[in-house]
């Protein structure tokens, strides 16, 4: 019984986390939507349901009862658990996001964050480093040049990013002297991050944006040159698996630029309760990151492994030798 | 057109990223502008210009007759063959039409047939919803071509806010005395 009691409230929290991250994309399909069309001086999607509110709902139910389509050449095996391969990773690195300080229910504490661990950041960043297992087997799986050229291209930027970004990290890291994220966010309590690592931000903000695969980075799924990528194959609601993922992963990436470099839940304005704070920093980050979306254009393949290896890694590499030179 | 004026960038520029900052700058200010889509057909209707070529209308003079003379010259002339007009002498004894058809889903809308008519009878109006699920009802007699929309007048050009009635014919119906908006003036450009 007492087991069950320290139990409740964590089973409490995943639910109410899973519940909200599967029904974010929703809203997400439909700003992005939006957004494409205010910039190209349209009002996107207007008919179903106020301002177009419901579109994503429509969209959805046509997804599900879409034919499951499998290529007869296909791995059926591999293809059918690659898009819950690629959606399991953005889930799991949730668990070590913290929303908020510590609150008092009922005379207990509640952690606003499913664990606490001690090495946090190194678990979301070997987390989201797995994501691209999904994108192996989807590519590998669908038996298709499109396919398989895409997780290609995947594979080889994840490397390629994955890198500059643990780099830039590390900055951070010195500066809390903790991987721990709530450690993270209470040392940027009077300064944000931004300020002592500007570099370290530009670093990661732009290999996270690769890590998303979205533009200016969007190779794996280059519709001009590759079809759709990874998933041309996939149809119906393994497609939209895949949807959700990438989805997922613009959000946690926006939790990450938040807690890592602009405070957290710190600096709220007064009356605005930390975690809608908190949550407010993300939204607009996905703004940004939807923004970029429609103003850039792809680089191209070589550009792209360039960037990552003569510009972010020795820019990251820099932020290190000054952040440590600051400290000394 | 967004017209961007090539500026001279140098290393300082190129090392903070200013071509893509007014790249960032330009979706921006687009973000928050005006759309200018037309809500078309849910709730706006656009009025088109007189010089709209849409469903025919036939012109009557001052005696309630048709300006048609019979000619014939608009069947000849017209390239998809859609016109069929047959001439009868009527009480008066004049020249004038017996029966007057157009096949609207032949007609490719190209005003040939106003040009070729001598008697200023033949027209192209402002109607362009002529959608039917029947091609039947696409061949237009001379009470309907009488009975026609003319030429815009007022309001070209504009769109104004309207209706979609849901009784079978798809026509939005405008709102009565409301001025529309000149819809081209809202197009952002850049200066
Ligand atoms: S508009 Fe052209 S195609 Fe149509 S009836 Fe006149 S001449 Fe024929
Ligand atoms: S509409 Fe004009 S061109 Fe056609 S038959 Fe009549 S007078 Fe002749």
């Amino acid at each position: 019984m007492e087991n069950l009691y320290a139990i409740l409230p964590i089973l409490i929290k995943v639910a109410v986390v899973v519940a909200v991250l599967l029904l974010l994309p929703l809203p997400l399909v439909w700003l992005e939507r939006k957004i494409a069309g205010h910039i190209q001086q349209r009002p996107g999607p207007m008919r179903v349901g106020w301002h177009g509110l419901l579109q994503p709902v429509a969209d959805g139910i046509k997804l599900l009862i879409k034919e499951d389509h499998i290529p007869s050449d296909a791995d059926r095996f591999l293809f059918k658990i690659a898009p819950v391969v690629a959606l399991v990773p953005p889930f799991v690195v949730f668990v070590a996001i913290p929303f908020g300080e510590p609150v008092e229910v009922f005379g207990t504490q509640l952690m606003l964050s499913l664990s606490n661990m001690n090495v946090g950041l190194l678990f979301i960043l070997a987390i989201s480093g797995i994501g691209i297992f999904g994108i192996i087997l989807a590519g590998w799986a669908s038996n298709s040049k499109y396919s398989v050229l895409g997780s290609l291209r995947a594979i080889a930027q994840m490397i390629s990013y994955e890198i500059p970004m643990a780099f830039s990290v590390i900055g951070v890291v010195m500066l809390s002297n903790s991987m721990n994220m709530m450690d993270i966010v209470s040392a940027q309590k009077n300064l944000w991050n931004v300020v002592y690592q500007p570099i370290g931000f530009f670093v990661f903000f732009v290999s996270g944006l690769a890590e998303a695969q979205r533009i200016p980075f969007d190779l794996p799924e280059a519709e001009g040159d590759l079809g759709a990528g990874y998933h041309t194959e996939y149809s119906g609601i393994r497609f939209s698996l895949f949807m959700l993922s990438e989805y997922l992963v613009v959000v946690f990436l926006g939790f990450l630029n938040v807690i890592l470099f602009f405070g957290g839940w710190h600096g709220a304005p007064p009356f605005v309760p930390e975690t809608v704070w908190l949550l407010l920093k993300v939204a607009f980050f996905i703004w940004v990151f939807m923004w970029f979306r429609f103003t850039f254009p792809r680089y191209r393949y070589d550009q792209l492994m360039a960037i990552g290896w003569k510009v972010l890694l020795p820019l990251a590499l820099l932020n290190i030798l000054i952040s440590g030179l600051f400290m000394f | 057109m967004a017209r961007t004026v090539q500026k001279k960038q140098g290393w300082i520029g190129w090392l903070f990223f200013s071509d893509m900052w007014s790249g960032l700058r330009l979706t921006l200010r687009y973000m928050f502008s005006k759309t200018v889509t037309h809500q078309y057909p849910d709730h706006e209707k656009w009025l088109p210009y007189s010089r709209h070529r849409g469903h025919h209308f036939i012109k009557t003079n001052e005696q309630g007759d048709v300006n048609c003379v019979g000619c014939e010259l608009c069947a000849k002339i017209c390239p998809c063959d859609c016109i069929t007009v047959v001439p009868y002498e009527d009480e008066k004894g004049n020249r004038r039409p017996k029966v007057f058809d157009i096949n609207l889903s032949r007609c490719l809308y190209c005003g040939l047939c106003e040009d070729a008519c001598p008697a200023d009878a033949i027209k192209l109006g402002q109607e362009y919803e002529v959608a039917s699920t029947n091609t039947g009802a696409l061949v237009v007699h001379l009470e309907d071509l009488i009975a026609a929309p003319r030429k815009a007048e007022e309001g070209a050009g504009t769109v104004i806010p309207a209706s979609l009635k849901k009784n079978g014919s798809a026509k939005t119906t405008p709102q009565d005395n409301v001025k529309g908006h000149d819809w081209w003036q809202l197009i952002r450009r850049e200066k």
